[in-house]
């Protein structure tokens, strides 16, 4: 068991995490999110290039009097992404015989189509109102979890705190992923779709996870150590789970950083978002969550005396 | 025997432990064959080559279901238009879109289409899946279509006049004079194909390009025609006429290849030609079995199911407006005893026989229906009736090379994951790491059975979910084995500290779960395709893992936790 103490140097652990807290809220409200296809409607075709690959501009100038503004985004060698306006089926096939003309080739096989995603507004009205309510509604049954997980909680502070700080914990979890994608979208271009928002309600599922296991062991602690302290009995808990939480952690890390590099391209994001989470889910759970419980337990009781 | 030999026994009985062992190794042969039944069916043949003994196959042919986005396809949400329809019968109105659809995609030759209805707050959804469609532009077209519904009846002129004939024969041999003659001119030394076929030819599409017809395959041109371009040696012109039903051909071969189509070698031909059209029976009179009576879906108000009273056999009943009304007694009146035929897309969907004229625009089809049989009769009258236009308001499409890259990508990153953490849980565990490494392995095809078994359609998210429990899988047992190795500390032997592990941690492995488990269900309420495949995978991950990080650890560690003599192997390298 390790024998670090947490709960003296929670200071430095909570001005960390604020700092970065802030600093996150600073990026969404400068730059904002950059919403994918998903949440602003849309065309986007991924064609790969038999011989040479036009440039940008040439894409973007032979395409601008069909789709408007095309923005092109180059795969690989012969590859390129471009994201235009909601076109009908009948302009797709127009942007892809502008396409080969574009390679001088009449064959039909000068350019190939590798995926062709097209979303209304209706649909991404529905997605960006069906994201909303799904967030709303993960936190809501978590809050309610946590309170019913630890109703039987006594001595010293009352169960609903845990459920408060657990929470807190949880959005500084989900607040730092989502600044560090406002900073992606703003100097890399990478959007968010339906699949960042499932990345953030997997990491809320999986961080809660973390931080009730530690409490449990500190609820655990108040029956078995009742002559120590509320701090140490905190201090203690979280020594003796820090293995745990580290490897759990570790074991999800692998097979997310293995997703990451050798997995396919259109989740890479989703799985950095993941990491991201799960790494900050980590680190709140022990560095944050628990110090709160003792702050929170502190001042109370310097009003109450 | 000591005390701590009978807290032993009275915590679990030897024999169980033992048939709970035997269970999981019966577990494991039986997930990995059901998961790749390859595996056994390809020693199967092995053997049988060698030995000539046949073991056979195994039973399990289900395949893995894999989503679009693996195996190319296209997903294509359509938005239907029910302002017309009264409230109600909507549902059914979308329904009977379904059908049509259904049955023009049927007729795509996709594999096991899927076509759903979907409600989204007020605005009703038929969502298509179509995989491995080779032409998605023609797909649209004919689902975006307004179906057509006719009523025809059996047509009496099926021959030609003698003067329609006599002129017909005339009008042939000019032609093949015309094409004879043609046919010399192609021959001649030094003769122009090109020029002589922008001249002559009357397929005038080809003839813009010297008669060129560009690369084609077997199967995209008439048989008489391929047949004669595929004896032709390159840059050779066919030394007689070749007549097929468009009229006589003078064919110029211009060229041969070999290509690739979805992984089949195939010869294609370049040809050219000069066509000189000739008539056919066709061209003077309809020769279809059915002909046209000017009813159609525009005069029929509605169709409904009923019930014979007398009977009770279901019937499905049309309604007819003022000008169908008149129409439809016209037709009956010249049709009694014979078949009238109702077309939907040109499809005979009913053609019931005639048994007296009906002149109050109200008619009833009986027959040997089922309740679904007339009811999908009466919905598929009902599309060509109101039709409730449809529009294409999502489309995803993958080509099926994009497809099969991100499985291949996918599964590899899976097996690094696998590995990766069974390496992590050795080398920090030893011992119960091996046995949990080995619950793992087992959870990995627990859990394929149940994608195989429900099935489950794997999507590119999905088996990210899927690679995602296995890391969170061994969770439950670093949660007992650090509960375990606390308890080791304190002193007790290692059966009791197993004990002690497994049930102080069960109350955490439970609750932390279950936050996980919330999120799926959330999620699962999402909706869209690659959100649920993710939340399905994640979700079924998790109840497996529960299983196999618990129990089959658990009786592991109990079979072979009275052979292991040293605390060590317990405790990795940290102890003191």
């Amino acid at each position: 068991m390790t024998n670090f103490n947490f709960v003296k140097n929670k200071n430095y652990f909570l001005i960390f995490s604020g700092i970065l807290i802030v600093v996150s809220l600073v990026f969404v409200i400068m730059w904002g999110l950059k919403p994918g296809l998903d949440f602003t409607g849309g065309s986007l075709v991924e064609v790969n290039f038999k011989d040479q690959r036009p440039a940008n501009q040439e894409i973007e100038d032979k395409l601008a009097s069909l789709v408007g503004k095309p923005s092109v985004i180059p795969v690989g060698e012969q590859g390129a992404i471009i994201k235009m306006k909601l076109i009908d089926e009948a302009q797709h096939q127009q942007v892809l015989s502008s396409l080969r003309e574009l390679t001088g080739s009449t064959e039909i096989n000068s350019i190939i189509e590798k995926r062709f995603e097209m979303i209304g507004p209706t649909v991404s009205s529905d997605l960006r109102s069906k994201s909303f309510w799904a967030v709303f509604f993960v936190l809501l049954a978590i809050i309610i979890y946590i309170a019913f997980a630890f109703r039987k909680v006594s001595r010293s502070i009352q169960s609903w705190k845990y459920g408060v700080c657990a929470v807190l914990a949880l959005f500084h979890d989900i607040i730092i992923p989502i600044g560090v994608f406002a900073a992606l979208g703003h100097f890399m271009g990478i959007e968010v779709d339906t699949l960042f928002i499932t990345a953030l309600l997997t990491v809320l599922g999986f961080s809660v996870h973390d931080t009730i296991v530690v409490f449990d062991r500190i609820r655990e602690n108040l029956y078995k150590f009742s002559r120590e302290n509320f701090e140490e009995v905190v201090n203690r808990s979280i020594n003796q789970t820090l293995t745990r939480s580290i490897n759990t952690s570790l074991t999800v890390l692998l097979v997310l950083l293995a997703t990451f590099f050798f997995g396919g391209e259109s989740v890479k994001y989703f799985v950095l978002t993941l990491i991201i989470g799960v790494t900050f889910g980590t680190y709140s759970s022990i560095f944050i969550a628990s110090p709160l419980l003792v702050t929170w337990n502190r001042l109370s009781h310097k009003k109450g005396v | 025997m000591g005390i701590r030999d009978l807290r032993v026994t009275n915590a679990i009985p030897r024999n169980r432990i033992k048939w709970g062992t035997v269970g999981v190794i019966v577990l494991l042969v039986f997930t990995v064959l059901f998961s790749f039944p390859q595996i056994y069916n390809n020693s199967s043949d092995w053997f049988k080559e060698k030995t000539k003994i046949n073991l056979g196959h195994l039973p399990f042919k289900s395949p893995f279901r894999l989503g679009l986005d693996l195996q190319g396809g296209t997903h294509l949400v359509y938005e239907a238009d029910v302002s017309k329809v009264a409230n109600g019968s909507q549902a059914d109105a979308v329904e009977g879109v379904r059908d049509v659809i259904e049955r023009r995609v049927n007729s795509l030759g996709v594999s096991e289409p899927i076509i759903q209805t979907d409600k989204s707050g007020d605005s009703w959804r038929v969502v298509v899946e179509l995989a491995g469609v080779k032409d998605v532009n023609e797909a649209i077209r004919m689902i975006g279509e307004t179906p057509i519904l006719e009523f025809k009846e059996q047509n009496t002129v099926t021959s030609l006049t003698a003067e329609q004939q006599t002129e017909m024969d005339k009008y042939n041999k000019e032609a093949e004079k015309k094409a004879n003659n043609l046919l010399r001119q192609a021959l001649a030394y030094n003769a122009d194909f090109a020029s002589l076929a922008s001249k002559n030819s009357e397929d005038t599409a080809s003839a813009a390009n010297g008669g060129d017809l560009g690369w084609f395959s077997q199967g995209s041109m008439v048989a008489e025609f391929y047949e004669a371009v595929k004896i032709l040696k390159v840059n050779e012109i066919t030394k007689k006429l070749v007549k097929t039903e468009y009229g006589y051909h003078i064919i110029k071969k211009t060229g041969e290849r070999e290509t690739e189509k979805d992984g089949k070698k195939v010869t294609e031909y370049q040809a050219s030609h000069i066509l000189i059209s000739t008539k056919s029976t066709a061209d003077y009179i309809n020769t279809d079995a059915w002909q046209a009576t000017g009813l159609d879906g525009q005069e029929l108000k509605k169709a409904a199911v009923q019930f014979d009273p007398n009977t009770g056999m279901p019937t499905v009943s049309l309604v007819f407006n003022d000008e169908g009304k008149k129409l439809f007694g016209e037709i009956t009146q010249r049709n009694i005893e014979k078949q009238v035929a109702i077309f939907l897309d040109g499809q005979v969907i009913s053609a019931p026989v005639v048994n007296e004229a009906i002149t109050d625009g109200e008619a009833v089809i009986s027959g040997d229906f089922s309740v679904t049989e007339a009811k999908t009769l009466a919905q598929r009258l009902n599309a060509g009736a109101l039709p409730v236009p449809v529009t294409l308001i999502s489309q995803q499409t993958v080509g099926a090379s994009l497809g099969s890259d991100s499985l291949d990508k996918s599964l590899m990153a899976g097996l690094i994951g696998l590995v990766a953490v069974a390496l992590f849980m050795i080398l920090f565990y030893r011992l119960p790491g091996l046995l949990a490494v080995f619950a793992l392995v087992l959870y990995t095809f627990i859990t394929l059975t149940i994608f195989k078994t429900i099935p489950v359609t794997l999507t590119l998210a999905g088996i990210a979910g899927f690679i995602l429990s296995i890391g969170m899988a061994v969770d439950a047992n670093v949660l007992i084995f650090e509960r375990t190795k606390e308890e080791l500390r304190r002193g007790l032997s290692i059966t009791q500290a197993l004990n002690e592990g497994f049930s102080r941690a069960w109350l955490s492995i439970r609750d932390s779960n279950v936050s996980s488990l919330i999120t799926c269900a959330i999620l699962m309420w999402f909706g869209t395709s690659t959100v649920k495949g993710f939340a399905v995978t994640l979700a079924i991950g998790i109840l497996v893992s529960m299983f196999s990080a618990i129990t089959v650890t658990r009786i592991l560690l109990h079979f072979i936790g009275p052979w292991v003599k040293h605390q060590r192997w317990f405790l990795g390298g940290n102890n003191k």
